[in-house]
């Protein structure tokens, strides 16, 4: 059973906002994708061209390399589950499951065996005679996979599902879905703003703002190698210096930070860097780490403006004494611990980092995410865009 | 109840509200409702007989429906019409109670209730006449049709009950759309998403997502029209023919022709019976209670 999905130059427009730019990309069958991008960049929209809720402007949509243009919802191989689940208040735990058999007109006795089946797959055994709205948010959640799952889909979509779930549900849902997912060997395209559902769960994500994909890869290139400013600055936390070319040597570019001195860091992946451009240097917190001044290489001198203490680590966030900027520093617990009197507000510290792990980007004016809301700031990124 | 209204409102107001509401009770509905009662129980006699050995409480004039053929039909036909007028108008007001719900835009939804609201504002004896206008023998819809040619000669509309349906499932369609489009707005765009999503198609989703959710609403606006379209007076005696008499002409003629406001009294509490029991049975069909009607 083919479950590849591809898109194949795929526009979406709403009057004169354009939803999705021109998008081509290729799901694997058995892979589980993710979208992962701020409210609003799209992956909603997305979603819905894949299911068949919304016709795409331009372009196609292949799964099992059919073209799915004339196929309205109810007749394409995807099932959805929704993110406020959607499941039929009104029905119990096997209605709710069997739906989908009953309307490809399975007889009662199969459709039955199939939701007794399901409902052992998701651990719900014996809550089929149940109404939905006795269930748990956990169960419910639950109830809806098995319900997606139940039309035997080729591609199941998941509309951020876990959000609406406390947080120590929401991590053991995360292993669960992704067992679920080996199990069935069904191709899993899930959207969500939450980079940690993103990067545990997924073989690929591709990070999405405003309509337009920014990279696809998996968790960990994401992580290491961010092809764009927005990828750096989104998935994970990283500090954002401004700063221009020196000159380049191999991989290792040396930059001009202005105040700061000279900085160094690494050339992102096929990224052209000619002497004086002005370019991004992303360097990670947990990649900072305390320096003597006679310690050779890059080093930011700061004072501590606070110190959180997260158990496994510390996080630091300091003010670099040569700009005013702010720096952010995680150190882990050995080096915490070692540093122990050092860290206090008030007190003041030089951190430096190994170049290979610190990425230099276009400066394209990455912008400013908000950590609690997961948005784009757009004042920030209009303000950058004219640096 | 007092507890709660003394809560909000405090002592002296709370009372007065009670009062109010039972004098309403009492005396606007529940006595003269008592009084009909006692009348259709007595003869009809004259003032000076009254009380006197005629007088005193008999079945009589309940028998005489039974013993009438003619009314017994009517009263039978204006049962049997009114829950077809019920399901007509149902049959019209749920598409356009979906349109408006769900698949207008707040823009077109607005216009289009205005447009609904508007011949309301015109008296119902005004409306239904242009209906006869309407549908006269002579009338602009013969016109068209025949202008069409889609007839050959000019249908009599007014002769029998269809001009009464027509009419009936004009002037009650209100009482029928806000509630089912109330009902249906409240279902979650997602539930009606899901059932496509999961494969299926149109009557499935309403016979299965869209009806269940919605049927306190489609309960109140049938139990609404019913008990109008029973209880319609203006509409059959305008649009209707002598072969389409309504019952509430009976009973308008024992009291005002006849002067036997005892015959009327008993057919009128026949009627009431007739729709309290259509009530409570739509009710125990669609699995509803008076709570959910009320909302």
């Amino acid at each position: 059973m083919d479950g590849s999905v591809r898109l194949d130059e795929v526009v979406m427009r709403f009057g004169d906002f354009t939803a999705i730019e021109r998008t081509s990309l290729e799901i694997g069958s058995g892979e589980f994708f993710s979208f992962l991008g701020p409210s609003g960049c799209g992956k909603t929209t997305l979603l819905n061209i894949i299911s068949g809720f919304l016709a795409p402007s331009e372009g196609q949509v292949f799964i099992g390399n059919e073209p799915m243009a004339r196929r309205a919802v109810n007749r394409r191989p995807t099932a959805m589950i929704f993110q406020n689940l959607a499941l039929f208040p009104l029905m119990t735990v096997f209605e709710n499951i069997e739906f989908g058999l009953e309307v490809r007109g399975v007889e009662k006795r199969k459709r039955r065996d199939t939701s007794e089946r399901l409902l052992a797959l998701v651990a719900l055994e014996g809550s089929g005679p149940k109404k939905v709205t006795e269930l748990s948010g956990g169960q419910k959640q639950r109830v809806a996979i098995a319900r997606a799952l139940a039309v035997e889909p080729r591609v199941l979509l998941l509309d951020e599902p876990l959000s609406a779930l406390d947080l120590k549900l929401r991590q053991r849902m995360r292993a669960e879905l992704k067992a679920i997912q080996r199990k069935t060997g069904i191709t899993f395209i899930y959207i969500t703003h939450d980079q940690g559902e993103a990067l545990t769960m997924s073989d690929r994500v591709a990070v999405m703002s405003a309509g337009r994909i920014q990279q696809v890869a998996d968790p960990m290139t994401l992580y290491r190698a961010p092809a764009t400013g927005f990828v750096a600055a989104f998935v994970g936390e990283n500090n954002r210096f401004e700063t221009t070319v020196v000159d380049r040597e191999g991989e290792r570019v040396r930059l001009d930070a202005g105040t700061l001195g000279e900085l160094a860091g690494r050339a992102g992946e096929g990224v052209s860097l000619s002497n004086g451009k002005s370019v991004a240097l992303f360097v990670r917190p947990e990649h900072l780490r305390p320096v003597t001044p006679d310690s050779p290489g890059p080093q930011l001198d700061t004072e501590i403006e606070a110190v959180h203490f997260e158990g496994a680590w510390v996080m630091l966030e300091t003010r670099l004494l040569a700009s005013g900027e702010t720096l952010r520093v995680q150190l882990g617990h050995e080096i915490s611990r070692h540093y122990a009197d050092a860290l206090s507000v008030g007190q003041r510290m030089g951190f430096g980092y190994d170049p290979q792990d610190a990425v230099v980007l276009p400066d394209d004016g990455s912008p400013v995410v908000d950590e609690a809301t997961g948005e784009v700031r757009e004042a920030d990124r209009q303000a950058r865009s004219h640096v | 109840m007092f507890r709660q209204l003394k809560a909000r409102f405090g002592g002296p107001l709370a009372m007065a509200i009670l009062t109010l509401l039972g004098i309403w009770l009492i005396l606007m509905v529940t006595l003269p409702q008592l009084q009909m009662i006692d009348y259709s129980f007595r003869p009809n006699l004259l003032p000076a007989q009254r009380g006197g050995p005629e007088d005193g409480w008999t079945l009589a004039n309940y028998v005489t429906l039974f013993n009438n053929e003619i009314h017994r039909a009517i009263f039978f036909k204006t049962l049997w019409s009114s829950v077809l007028v019920t399901l007509l108008t149902l049959a019209v007001s749920y598409p356009l109670a979906w349109y408006l719900a769900k698949v207008a835009t707040p823009r077109q939804a607005a216009l289009c209730l205005l447009l609904l609201i508007i011949p309301f504002w015109i008296n119902e004896i005004l409306r239904t006449y242009s209906w006869f206008i309407i549908l006269a023998f002579r009338g602009p819809l013969n016109e068209v049709l025949m202008m069409l040619g889609l007839i050959e000669r000019p249908i009599r509309f007014l002769s029998g009950d269809g001009g009464v349906m027509i009419g009936m499932v004009y002037a009650y369609i209100l009482f029928m759309v806000f509630p089912v489009y109330n009902a249906i707005e409240s279902l979650d765009d997602n539930q009606v998403r899901a059932a496509r999503d999961l494969g299926a198609g149109t009557i499935r989703t309403h016979r299965r997502i869209v009806i269940p959710h919605a049927k306190p609403g489609i309960a109140t606006g049938c139990i609404m029209t019913f008990m109008l379209a029973a209880g319609s007076y203006a509409v059959p005696a305008l649009l209707g023919s002598p072969g389409s008499r309504w019952f509430t002409q009976i009973i308008y003629n024992w009291f005002f022709e006849g002067g036997n406001w005892n015959q009327g009294a008993a057919y009128a509490f026949l009627l009431l019976v007739l729709c309290i029991g259509f009530m409570s049975l739509v009710m125990k069909f669609f699995k509803v209670g008076l709570g959910d009607i009320a909302r």
